[in-house]
């Protein structure tokens, strides 16, 4: 408490004067003391409603730029909203169109959606300002469409294999594999050792760690042919991807064909203590009073050779502006203390890939450390308005999973939904 | 649908009657079914105000109606002929497309699949309800009065469960691993069941969403209809009993006669509250699996709301209600005509 | 035939079957509601869960927001339910008890109106709450659910109205009593227990009602099942807080449908003295 004070009074100090030069071209750079006097007041009584998802900002996070903007800031108050998942597509339009949020996370799969409803506000101007030159590339890309910035990249998380130490060690197992067929052999030992019922736990539906893998076979989910998209399922790197897929599962003595990781959930499964492993990202690890800590270690899903790991989906969220807003400039500040460096740490510091590749030092333990060697051979969906429709219930990649491993015939079932996929993504705004 | 024969007439005192829980019977102090029918003369005095009185009394119901239900059913039938997505919605904007969105989900097959299953899927709902309620209603007219409090409180739990709850409940017990349905099956020596997935194939998502609404639908019939078997009047049974009549001549001679009303309104009612149920098809598994259990209004909300193609979600709202229109139109018939008997 | 077979004993057999049957779900919910996690995801289900723990509630309880919710809640729906009831009352003494030009007409749409799907007008209802400057408010939804259950209790109420006997009120006015007067002193006492169980529809419905609130009410305004829903989050679903807030949840309508059947009927054992 005491020490995130005093962080928070050093930040202050330090985002004033941010605030200062920051504040665009128009006032000259000469007296950055009256500037800087008048910047503090100018959001006097105003409140900035920013709009969270569950489980996604770290810890301390919300309190560190809270206490942060409202110290630079005398006077004006920031108001976080945590939403629910359920239903949150239909409750984000709505909130944009009425402009009643100012500053909200966005899934970076969604963002050029949001970007091409014309809810989202063009930053394009002051992304020097909230530190744009350092971006990682690979996430700036889910925020920008059309050449114009529309959203700032907050982090991005990817999954890695957690596995259960004592089993490891029970079946004799002492390093991390380093290629897909090390990782076969050691399932297949897991696999007859006493008090194991599954290998690894592997869902049929965690599309997730399948995207990651046709990333890492360098095919896209889906292509733009001319001016159509087009599903990606079927093609050659889509099969192979799918074949490391269904092996993996084919380890999952309990995991249902038609579900997602998430019914039951598989940190439920694996605190049982009977999993060998689970692919999963670090919030979905078991609690410390189902699972100690020290049980579970991390290695990146390795790749085919030892050279790189398998790929991953680089799931993340972007924090936009409302087009809407009536408080856009204390929006636009919000965003340069949240995005600082020493807030981007603390985000770092939770085990989450920071906006950039500067901060990765910060990357604290052992989860994000496998995630981050895996994030440089992540890949994102394709940066198109429509992708969030083919997220939605029902998600065709997930049916296409269910139906491929139930033994569909291959070329049908992936032509089958690389129509819906293309019916999805072509479909008029 | 115009039906308005304005014939004046005296106020029926049936459809509604039963149709809570059994409580007509106590308010109307029993026999209410013996007073109403003898009423000839003409109700209220013809007063100076007397005239209106009755207008002032349904201005309050009506203004509501407007307002509340006709305004939104309105800015539907609107919002149908409309292209009204994402961007339409934010930016405010209103693109009249005519007939397109009808055009395209007439010529849907999805929608047409949609809507026959929406009908079987109600037929069967409300003739498992129709039947098990009256047999339940039966049942608690047979039992002793211990008995008949154990069963009441049974039916009144199911009944009031919110239907939230219940469905996450229903979702629970027919977990795949960790259901205690499959255990139970497993148990009973069904051991292929022991690992079973409920929500893998149409029929058995079906069977699992039909089982919900029927068991938390049966209660309200079976209380209404014990509640008109008390009063039907003994010396009725007992006049079958001595012409020799059987458990199905009785039911069909005697009960079903002085419950007619009981029946029409409950299956009324049934017929539109299944066809209407969302949260019980939506939230056991999401019109799953491959859309196989979309009825209508859940695939007008997961094209609409979740798709978020507002114009096309209205469009499948107002064909919807057309549907169940036409579903209750003789329904509407029937009715109306009683109206016009009593 | 029919004694011999439905003797005494087949009736309670199957009485206690029906019980069980129905009576499971709501056990089961309340029952895992009080597991440690660990006999929740337990191969051999737990049926009495001896060494309980009320973490699930604790949980449940300390969500953000949770008692502003209750109050959201319990306004809107016991906002609903009054105004319906008072509105329907004077529209069902009308129709069950004056002849009027109309009158079947509005019978007619009192039941067309019951045929409203709510779930897929939602968006109509939200542009008309936003263009009016109505959202994150408690009155929209209190309106709203208003109307839902409009058309069933003047339905239900007019028959309870028109099941008072005719003679009772016109002997009141015989004794000098005015119309209203009569309906005052006759007809509202005798219909209380109509009105009491009436009122359990719309508390049901409004209690329950999700689709809307979800997209009109955004903040402060929202009510118990959007936090119902907040259990099944996209990390998925933690069993033991969704069946805690889900038994918080029904406890409410469970005693209230205890205490107004009881009312409504006299009782569910009087109905054994006629049986």
């Amino acid at each position: 408490m005491k020490r995130q004070l005093i962080a928070a009074v050093g930040v202050a100090a330090m985002v004033v004067g941010l605030a200062a030069c920051g504040s665009d071209g128009k006032k000259s750079d000469g007296d950055s003391k009256s500037t800087s006097a008048s910047a503090a007041d100018k959001y006097k009584g105003k409140t900035l409603k920013v709009w969270l998802m569950t489980g996604s900002a770290p810890k301390g996070w919300t309190d560190a730029v809270k206490g942060d903007f409202e110290t630079a800031y005398p006077g004006s108050k920031v108001d976080f909203q945590i939403q629910e998942w359920d239903g949150i597509g239909p409750k984000v339009t709505a909130a944009l169109s009425e402009g009643s949020v100012d500053v909200l996370e966005i899934g970076n799969t969604q963002t050029a959606g949001y970007a091409a409803s014309g809810g989202l506000l063009d930053i394009t101007k002051d992304k020097a300002a909230l530190g744009g030159d350092g971006w990682a590339a690979n996430q700036n890309e889910a925020a920008v469409l059309e050449g114009k910035q529309y959203a700032a990249p907050w982090w991005v998380s990817n999954r890695v294999v957690a596995y259960n130490k004592d089993l490891w060690a029970k079946a004799g197992l002492t390093a991390a594999p380093k290629t897909l067929d090390e990782l076969y052999a050691d399932l297949d030992k897991l696999k007859t050792t006493e008090g194991v019922v599954d290998p690894i736990y592997l869902p049929g539906q965690e599309w997730y760690t399948y995207f990651g893998l046709l990333t890492g076979e360098g095919g896209k989910i889906a292509k733009k042919d001319g001016d159509k998209w087009v599903g990606g399922l079927s093609s050659p790197e889509a099969q192979k991807a799918f074949e490391t897929y269904k092996k993996l599962q084919g380890y999952s003595a309990t995991g249902p064909k038609d579900k997602d990781e998430a019914t039951p959930q598989q940190k439920d499964v694996f605190a049982k203590g009977n999993v060998g492993a689970m692919i999963g990202l670090g919030w979905e690890l078991p609690a410390e009073k189902d699972m100690a800590k020290d049980k579970i270690g991390f290695f990146p899903l390795p790749g085919k050779t030892a050279d790189k790991p398998s790929g991953v989906f680089l799931g993340g969220s972007n924090l936009a502006v409302a087009a809407q807003s009536k408080n856009t400039d204390m929006a636009k500040d919000f965003l340069k203390v949240a995005l600082n460096d020493k807030n981007e740490g603390l985000v770092a510091a939770a085990g989450n890939i920071p906006n950039k590749a500067a901060l990765n030092s910060q990357i604290t333990g052992d989860f994000a450390k496998a995630a981050q060697t895996a994030a440089a051979v992540g890949g994102i969906t394709p940066n198109t308005p429509n992708w969030a429709s083919v997220e939605d219930k029902p998600n065709p990649i997930k049916d296409f999973l269910t139906a491929a491993l139930q033994g569909g015939d291959y070329a049908a079932t992936a032509k089958k939904y690389d129509d819906e996929i293309a019916k999805r993504l072509n479909q008029k705004q | 649908m115009a039906v308005h024969s304005e014939r004046v007439q005296a106020p029926s005192p049936d459809a509604g009657q039963a149709v809570v829980a059994g409580s007509g019977t106590s308010a109307a102090g029993g026999g209410s079914k013996g007073a109403a029918p003898k009423r000839t003369r003409p109700a209220g005095g013809p007063g100076a105000g007397a005239r209106f009185a009755p207008y002032l009394l349904l201005l309050p119901a009506v203004l509501a109606t407007i307002g509340l239900l006709g305004w939104p059913l309105v800015k539907t039938v609107l919002l149908s002929f409309q292209n009204l997505n994402r961007r339409q919605l934010v930016m405010h904007l209103t693109e009249w497309t005519g007939f397109d969105n009808y055009k395209e989900q007439l010529t849907d097959p999805d929608f047409w699949a949609v809507t026959g299953r929406t009908v079987v899927f109600t037929l069967v709902n409300v003739v498992l309800i129709m039947v098990g309620g009256t047999l339940v209603g039966l049942l608690l007219n047979h039992l002793g009065k211990k008995m008949r409090l154990v069963l009441s409180i049974g039916l009144l739990m199911a009944w009031a469960m919110p239907v939230v709850a219940a469905t996450t409940v229903y979702t629970w017990l027919f977990d795949q691993q960790w259901g205690v349905v499959n255990w139970f099956l497993d148990q009973l020596g069904w051991h292929s069941m022991a690992d079973y997935n409920w929500l893998s194939s149409q029929y058995s998502t079906f069977f699992v969403v039909i089982l919900l609404i029927v068991w938390q639908s049966i209660p309200f019939v079976a209380f209404n209809m014990y509640a008109g078997l008390t009063t039907i009047p003994k010396e009725l049974y007992e006049a079958a009993r001595m012409d020799g009549a059987g458990a199905g001549k009785i039911f069909s001679l005697v009960i079903f006669p002085n419950l007619k009303p009981f029946f029409l309104a409950t299956t009324f009612l049934e017929v539109i509250w299944v066809f209407k149920s969302f949260t019980q098809v939506y939230a056991i598994n999401g019109g799953g699996p491959e859309n196989l259990t979309r009825t209508l209004p859940v695939h007008a909300f997961l094209e609409g709301s979740s798709g978020q193609h507002y114009g096309i979600g209205s469009a499948i709202a107002v064909l919807t209600i057309l549907m169940l229109g036409a579903l209750m139109a003789y329904y509407f018939r029937i009715m109306i005509k009683q109206e016009d008997e009593l | 035939m029919r004694r011999s077979l439905f003797g005494r004993t087949w009736p309670n057999v199957i009485a206690v079957v029906l019980f069980v049957f129905f009576i499971f779900p709501v056990y089961w919910m309340v029952a895992t509601s009080f597991k440690q996690d660990r006999d929740i995801i337990s191969k051999t289900p737990v049926f009495l869960p001896l060494d309980g723990t009320l973490d699930h509630f604790t949980t449940a309880v300390d969500a953000p927001n949770f008692w502003t919710y209750v109050l959201n809640s319990v306004t809107v729906t016991v906002g609903a339910v009054l105004l319906s009831l008072a509105i329907a009352t004077l529209a069902s003494f009308a129709i069950a008890r004056m002849k009027f030009r109309g009158r079947k007409t509005f019978v007619l749409i009192i039941m067309v109106a019951q045929m409203a799907p709510w779930e897929v007008m939602t968006i109509a209802v939200y542009m008309i709450s936003r263009d009016n400057d109505m959202l994150n408010s408690l009155l929209p939804l209190t309106l709203f659910y208003m109307m839902m259950v409009l058309p069933f209790t003047i339905w239900t109420l007019r028959g309870f109205i028109a099941a008072v006997p005719k003679e009772l009120e016109e002997s009141a006015m015989v004794d000098g009593c005015t119309r209203t007067q009569a309906f005052v002193k006759v007809i509202f006492p005798l219909l209380a227990p109509g009105l009491m169980s009436t009122s359990l529809f719309g508390f049901i419905t409004a209690w329950n009602e999700f689709p809307l609130v979800l997209i009109l009410n955004k903040e402060e305004g929202k009510t118990l099942p959007l936090w119902l829903s907040s259990f099944k989050t996209a990390f998925g679903n933690d069993w033991g807080a969704t069946m805690a807030a889900s038994t918080m949840f029904a406890i409410p309508v469970l005693i209230l449908f205890i205490f107004l059947q009881r009312k409504a009927v006299g009782g569910l054992t009087d109905g054994a003295v006629k049986g």
